[in-house]
């Protein structure tokens, strides 16, 4: 479970989040609604421990991980994958080698479990006969199912997903967001996801919160969107994605 | 209205000294952090194999070329020069000291500067904006220990027969153009180096290896690692990596020698 309280975070003089507090339950995919820039990746790498608030706690299955050393971190960190935006896969790296990278650099596992893995991955990403080819020369769509298989790969409890569908073709953000609900149904994993596209969130989420001017307006189940009387909640749902 | 513009001008006179502090605080902290993975060498061989070849092998061409033609530049003016007092036997002497004690580390350290130190910058920042080196820290894994150290150990490893190359080279080239240029005899030119040389001309000369180093590849690496705002931000970071380390090389170049001459 990933909790934080009551956090703030100021870059210089902008005041990015304002007492924020959320839940994330295992086993439940959260979505985290707002618009561009208003700090909801933020939120992701404050549960990673990344960045550290200016004030508040974070917790990660009750440990409280906001002072936490560096060094610390790792062990934590490894219970939660995450998808980042731009992918951010090795670039110098075949598709393979960007799988099984931190298996081979954190984990003491034999070889032939991490080709396992490897190969188990591939295939649940769909991409069998692009082991060898390198990210550059994949579609932006398969490029991020790389970027979760890589996140899958530690079998982590609680998978952070930036912007899953952000920068794909209407095809392979349908398949992106069918392998979110695969993963929740398949694995019992838990999932964060960071979006502006409100659709994503009535897809795969079971329950949102609304990220507006550094604060949270809304965090209930996400049947109860439609009964929010706040007028950005409004706005959005006529609009459907946010683009401000 | 005087009084105004005299407050906004010390209001950020204090926030670029806030700045500065805080860059080099935080310049501090990455290169301990740099030093204390030494440990982990051991564990990531290859990357420092890969990072030597890039520091060392690789840059042999562009080492040799500044040795010689700045072995024989100075061969020529030199040798112009004692001519006029009668004392051209004296070149070889002052040609071994000028490269072994300064020009031959100094130019090899403001070339790998360029080099070594523009790879540095551009790679690192580039994984910084695209969110790699983020990515390492989210996996569990230390971006410094991976990425860092293994570069500062090939440095370290590979700096000093960088040096011994280039004093070489640059000792070399002058005799070439004693003999063809000023027609001295090499037995006077050769004869006018070895047995003169003191110890401590070999200290001063590759003391500086290691300083230039360290210097090179924390401030490149650290740049790097301050990359923001896109791939304009990756260029400038590299900029700012390469005239830095530039600039310390040539004040460490000054103080490595002041010290040890004086002290020896």
């Amino acid at each position: 479970m990933i909790e934080l309280r009551n956090i703030s975070l100021k870059y210089g003089d902008k005041e990015i989040l304002k007492n924020v507090s959320l839940t994330v339950k295992d086993n439940t995919i959260k979505a985290i609604l707002g618009p561009s820039g208003v700090g909801k990746s933020t939120i992701l790498k404050l549960m990673l421990g990344l960045i550290k608030p200016n004030s508040g706690h974070v917790l990660i299955d009750g440990t409280d991980i906001t002072s936490m050393k560096e060094a610390s971190l790792y062990s934590i960190r490894r219970k939660m994958g995450m998808v980042f935006q731009g992918n951010a896969l090795f670039d110098s790296l075949t598709i393979s080698q960007n799988l099984g990278f931190f298996l081979r650099e954190n984990m003491k596992l034999p070889e032939e479990e991490i080709e396992r893995r490897v190969t188990e991955q591939i295939k649940f990403a769909g991409l069998e006969g692009y082991e060898d080819q390198l990210p550059e020369s994949l579609s932006g769509g398969m490029r991020r199912r790389v970027a979760i298989g890589r996140a899958l790969i530690f079998k982590p409890h609680m998978i952070l997903f930036d912007e899953p569908t952000a920068g794909l073709d209407p095809v392979s953000s349908k398949k992106i967001l069918s392998l979110i609900r695969d993963l929740r149904h398949n694995n019992n994993l838990g999932a964060v996801i960071v979006t502006h596209i409100i659709d994503d969130v009535f897809n795969v989420a079971d329950c949102v919160a609304v990220l507006y001017q550094g604060e949270i307006i809304f965090d209930d189940v996400t049947e109860k969107l439609h009964q929010s009387q706040h007028p950005f909640i409004r706005s959005i749902l006529s609009d459907k994605i946010l683009e401000l | 209205m005087l009084l105004t513009f005299a407050r906004k001008q010390e209001k950020a006179v204090a926030l670029w000294l806030k700045d500065f502090i805080l860059t080099m605080q935080e310049f501090f902290l990455f290169s301990v952090r740099a030093f204390k993975a030494f440990p982990k060498a051991k564990r990531y061989w290859r990357d420092v194999l890969d990072q030597a070849t890039i520091c060392g092998t690789d840059s042999i061409p562009i080492v040799l070329v500044s040795a010689i033609s700045i072995g024989s530049l100075l061969a020529i003016e030199v040798g112009n020069l004692l001519e006029d007092f009668g004392a051209k036997t004296m070149l070889g002497r002052s040609t071994s000291l000028s490269v072994i004690r300064e020009l031959g580390p100094l130019l090899m350290g403001l070339m790998l500067s360029a080099r070594f130190g523009s790879r540095n910058g551009s790679e690192l920042g580039a994984m910084q904006i695209s969110e790699q080196i983020d990515a390492l820290r989210a996996f569990g894994t230390d971006p410094v220990a991976k990425l860092v150290m293994p570069r500062l150990v090939a440095a370290l490893i590979m700096f000093l027969p960088l040096t011994a190359l280039s004093d070489f080279a640059g000792l070399h080239s002058a005799a070439y153009m004693a003999e063809h240029y000023h027609r001295l005899d090499p037995g006077i030119f050769w004869n006018a180096v070895y047995p003169r040389l003191a110890p401590k001309d070999f200290v001063v000369g590759f003391l500086k290896a290691p300083v230039f180093a360290i210097i090179i590849t924390l401030v490149s690496s650290f740049n790097g690692f301050s990359a923001r705002g896109g791939t304009a931000g990756v260029g400038s970071s590299t900029i700012k990596g390469i005239v830095v380390s530039s600039g310390l090389v040539l004040v460490a170049n000054f103080y490595v020698s002041k010290i040890v001459l004086e002290n020896m």
